[in-house]
């Protein structure tokens, strides 16, 4: 086991070697933060965000989970969301303590377009987080994506979502993004006794994750529509861990 | 109305009717008049001046001012600029009169009535416009009417009168016309483009048309014009390059920059894709560039260490610039809060970069908007909901059957009456929004479009926005 642990490092550190550190955002949470390599997000690289059956139309969800994971970071610089429809609405970001004021929009008319719109505000000075709604990423595309985030150390979150009416395309068998997650929205508890919606909550699987585990978890804005919306560290709170799998297997092979 | 040389040969003048004219030539042609395709062909040929100096006006409808105060010594001369001008009109087929004198007023009257060619010495005009008739002076045709029957036909006659007599009978206007012409009132020309100051150009001994030369010259014609710009503080907004062909036409590029800039590198990195695109035809012979929007800019450090703070014109302000320039200034935007409850109105979109209006105060974040809005709400089929204000207990939309678990609302809100005509506006305008959550908690922003009433045109039920 001690091996198995020095091997790692050892990666671990051939891996980081190569890129310069850009830290790491933490979810604040103990039991999601563990399975991310760095205890969080790792920043200075790119991330998927997919959503599954009608959202991968809409696309409601991923964006909101993306506003919300990714709140902190347009804190300290300006953020860059590209589009392919202008359906995303400033109010409802305003809501999730997003502030719209530090988000530039760009409609791209196209797939290529966006890519390399994202590529070029990623390779920007003063820019922190940068959005963009395609429909896949090639290897190709990936990686120039990943060399732009390199460059200042922004981080890229790339929302996947279809055009409207088409068939799905077939995924690209491999990808270069640091985590890949899955997100949908959950049934929302409102405080006993209370009528009407709680905060929003979103069942959350990382799919894929490079030097870290995957997991789902559900999790809640707490402060989603209040004035203390923008103001905390952590927007998510998690509220119930539904599944390890890696250590579902390693308690199943400890016990034989 | 007018004649061709060869047909004013055979006797024929403008305002002669037509069976006269015919009488006289009867295998005359006739054209109908286009008013809009003369105009076009005089804007046309304003921009081709814009070669020789940056103020030209269209005197419509078949003349115009050029007015060249300081450009002429690039020809060496007020007349080897009028005979460069000459032999350019004349290769490209127009029939002219040139004129050069200090007034705009005298120099129509010259070119009008006057001997071809004329220019006059400075302040020596008044001598040179006194044989001519007093229509010269642009008048309008009662005050000519007059003048010619009291017997004046030479302009020299009109200056000789006293003043104060002269703007009794024949108008105040007669007088200023008077006035502008011997340049003893000012005279406001409307410049087709705004004179810029900032301007600067290159010409070529031979026509070049190779891709490479164009990104070249365009290179050196904006180093040349921020060279000016840094020298006195200044920066530009808007740089327009025009290309002058060897056929006469000017082809003009514009891009705009987000802040104001004289960085000669980058405005010309942001010209060349466009540059790309100009059709070179039989060679550029001249290429001139102007800066507008010029106000002044600091210089600025650069940083030792950039990384720390960076500034907006390092990173921001280019990127913005590169991409509204690429896109389209339209497809780069910030929202910006509208002082409106409707929600398709609440959003506008504002420059990416600038001084923020904060006007209008800023969205609400404690009642629940969407992340998502759909600019045209989508229609709800099947809908089950009790009368007359709970939300809807189920819905499909896009063939999917919802059942909802959670709902709050209703929010109503009404429409702008004020915006309305006032036969149109009526109470039933008003949308009753909920928030309604599905059993897998897919969370929606329905509305129900006007109340309950009429049991034969139930209100309908529509999805505008997602909450994800």
């Amino acid at each position: 086991m001690s091996d198995f642990r020095a091997i790692r490092a050892k990666i671990a550190a051939m891996e980081s070697a190569e890129r310069a550190h850009a830290g790491v955002l933490a979810f604040g949470c103990a039991a999601m933060d563990a399975r991310l390599p760095g205890c969080g997000l790792p920043l200075g690289r790119w991330h998927e965000i997919t959503g599954a059956g009608l959202e991968a139309e809409v696309s409601a969800a991923p964006a909101a989970f993306a506003a919300l994971m990714a709140a902190p970071l347009a804190q300290r610089g300006e953020a860059v969301w590209v589009l392919r429809r202008d359906d995303l609405w400033a109010p409802g970001l305003a809501g999730l303590g997003f502030r719209p004021e530090k988000l530039i929009q760009v409609c791209a008319r196209d797939e290529a377009e966006a890519l390399a719109v994202m590529e070029d505000a990623l390779a920007t000075v003063g820019v922190s987080a940068v959005f963009g709604e395609v429909e896949a990423v090639d290897l190709t595309a990936g990686r120039r994506l990943q060399l732009a985030c390199e460059k200042r150390g922004s981080t890229g979150f790339v929302i996947k979502r279809r055009p409207y009416g088409g068939t799905a395309r077939k995924a690209a068998a491999g990808s270069v993004a640091a985590t890949r997650w899955r997100v949908a929205s959950a049934p929302s508890e409102p405080p006993a006794g209370e009528f009407g919606l709680g905060a929003p909550r979103f069942r959350v699987d990382l799919e894929r994750c490079r030097g870290g585990r995957s997991g789902t978890w559900i999790l809640q804005a707490d402060q989603a529509y209040s004035w203390e919306a923008g103001d905390v560290a952590h927007p998510l709170r998690l509220v119930a861990d539904l599944g390890d799998h890696e250590l579902a297997a390693e308690k199943f092979a400890a016990a034989a | 109305m007018a004649v061709s040389s060869d047909a004013a040969c055979l006797g024929l003048h403008p305002g002669q009717k037509a069976t006269d004219a015919m009488a006289l030539v009867p295998e005359l042609t006739t054209a109908d008049a286009e008013p809009e395709a003369d105009a076009q062909a005089l804007a046309g040929l304003v921009d081709w001046c814009v070669r020789f100096s940056p103020a030209v006006a269209a005197d419509a409808p078949d003349g115009l001012f050029l007015d060249i105060s300081g450009v002429s010594h690039l020809w060496g001369g007020e007349a080897e600029l009028m005979a460069d001008f000459r032999d350019r009109l004349a290769s490209n087929g127009l029939a002219f009169h040139l004129a050069l004198a200090d007034t705009p007023g005298a120099a129509w009257a010259l070119a009008h009535f006057g001997r071809d060619g004329t220019i006059a010495p400075p302040g020596g005009q008044a001598e040179l416009l006194k044989p001519l008739p007093p229509a010269a002076l642009r008048l309008d045709p009662e005050a000519a009417a007059q003048i010619a029957r009291l017997g004046l036909r030479r302009l020299g006659q009109l200056i000789d009168l006293p003043r104060a007599p002269l703007g009794r009978r024949f108008g105040q206007a007669t007088l200023e016309r008077l006035d502008q012409a011997l340049g003893r009132a000012t005279e406001a020309l409307r410049f087709r483009r705004p004179p810029t100051p900032w301007t600067a150009r290159l010409a070529f001994l031979e026509p070049i048309s190779a891709p490479e030369d164009m990104a070249r010259v365009t290179t050196d014609v904006t180093a040349r014009l921020c060279a000016r710009l840094e020298a006195e503080n200044q920066g530009a907004r808007r740089f327009e390059i025009a290309f002058h062909r060897a056929d006469g036409k000017a082809l003009p590029i514009a891009v705009g920059l987000a802040l104001p800039g004289r960085d000669a590198r980058r405005i010309a990195r942001l010209l060349h894709p466009k540059v790309e695109t100009v059709d070179p035809g039989f060679g550029i012979e001249c290429v001139t560039i102007c800066a507008y929007a010029v106000e002044p800019v600091s210089g600025r450090q650069i940083h030792i260490e950039a990384g720390l703070a960076p500034a907006v014109e390092d990173g921001l302000a280019p990127l913005i610039d590169r991409l509204a320039n690429r896109l389209g200034p339209e497809r780069v935007w910030r929202a910006a809060p509208v002082d409106s409850h409707v929600p398709e109105r609440a959003v506008s979109r504002a420059a990416a970069l600038g001084a923020a209006a904060a006007e209008a105060r800023p969205w609400d974040p404690e009642t629940p908007r969407p992340v998502r809005l759909f600019r045209q709400p989508e229609p709800l089929e099947a809908v089950t909901a009790l009368l007359p204000d709970d939300p809807p207990r189920q819905f499909r939309w896009r063939g999917r059957t919802h059942v909802v678990r959670r709902a709050e609302g209703p929010e109503r809100i009404g429409e702008e009456w004020w915006r309305r005509e006032i036969g149109e506006v009526s109470v039933a305008h008003v949308r009753d929004y909920y928030r309604v959550e599905d059993a897998e908690g897919g969370r929606f922003w329905v509305f129900r479009a006007g109340p309950y009433g009429d049991p034969a045109a139930p209100p309908k039920w529509w999805l505008h926005g997602l909450f994800g």
